[in-house]
């Protein structure tokens, strides 16, 4: 009686493996499935935008992201030369006075 | 039940709670796996469109930025050259300054008599001729005056011939003279200012360096 009560438990728990192994295939089937999906999805979004862009729609947020970008650039440009300009302004007097004294000896005969 | 039966009962039903755990785990990493995967594909296959698009639309890129790039750059070389034309204009002022001071005698280290006679004999090596006529603004003209004699013989010694007449009507220099020869067809404007205006032009390049804004 004992050993007929373990075998019918035996068949109970082995049917939990086989729907445990029905879940577990179950599981890896969605998630391929959903890989499936995603990668498919990308493929359809890329070609869609390439057509786009070959037809010239659809690439504005590049234009402006290209834009702001070149807007930052020029914005450092413009710094850098502005401190170029102020160099400029500040030149020691005895460089002034040397370029002055090179004038004179330029515009008065010899 | 037998104390047996229950033992052996607790451990079918631990070695099956276990595989199936086990089995369900695998199953689990399997799928993370599966869709970690796919986020990488779906990653590269972004980035290879993105490059693709770049590539279609990158005149057009790079259009915008030179458009943007390319003002800044001009308005900044604009500022640069601004502040050296200033800084030169500085220079320029100076030496109009310091000429006024050694027409007026107040600079020592300079001549001004010798100047201004340097000025007519190389006015009438310029010209040629036998007859000179020069003006020159009041203060020059006196002494001029003074010292006609001395200059005359200065011009006579560089031309070999050569007279030398002063016209009585100032004009407005701070310094140097303005002489035609007597028929009026040749006029040689050797003023001061008329010299520093043509000496910039020739020399803005040298001061530059001088000042070390090239």
């Amino acid at each position: 009686m004992g050993m007929e009560r373990v075998l019918s438990m035996g068949e109970r728990l082995q049917r939990l493996l086989t729907e445990a192994e029905k879940e577990a295939e179950a599981m890896i089937v969605d998630a391929e499935r959903r890989a499936e999906e995603m990668i498919s999805k990308a493929k359809d979004d890329a070609e869609r935008r390439r057509t786009m862009a070959q037809r010239g729609y659809g690439i504005d947020e590049l234009l402006n992201e290209a834009e702001e970008k070149a807007k930052k650039e020029g914005e450092k440009n413009i710094k850098d030369y502005e401190k170029k300009a102020e160099a400029v302004k500040e030149i020691p007097v005895e460089k002034m006075a040397e370029a002055v004294a090179f004038v004179l000896k330029e515009v008065l005969p010899e | 039940m037998s104390a047996k039966t229950l033992e052996l009962e607790t451990q079918l039903i631990e070695r099956i709670v276990k595989k199936r755990k086990e089995r369900l785990l695998r199953a689990e990493e399997r799928a993370n796996q599966i869709l970690k995967s796919a986020e990488e594909e779906v990653e590269r296959i972004k980035s290879e469109s993105e490059k693709q698009i770049l590539s279609l639309v990158g005149s057009e890129l790079r259009a915008v930025r030179g458009r943007i790039v390319g003002s800044a750059e001009l308005k900044g070389r604009k500022m640069v050259l601004l502040s050296r034309q200033e800084l030169l204009s500085h220079v320029f002022e100076d030496a109009e300054k310091r000429l006024a001071q050694i027409s007026d005698g107040k600079d020592k280290g300079t001549d001004y008599g010798e100047v201004l006679a340097k000025l007519i004999v190389e006015t009438a090596l310029a010209i040629g001729g036998e007859e000179f006529i020069v003006s020159a603004n009041t203060r020059d003209l006196e002494y001029l005056k003074k010292n006609l004699n001395k200059i005359r013989n200065q011009v006579k010694d560089a031309v070999g011939v050569g007279d030398l007449k002063l016209d009585d009507e100032p004009i407005d220099v701070i310094g140097g003279v303005v002489v035609r020869n007597s028929d009026g067809t040749k006029t040689f404007h050797n003023t001061l200012e008329g010299r520093l205006v043509n000496t910039r032009g020739r020399v803005e390049a040298q001061v530059s360096k001088i000042l070390g804004v090239i």
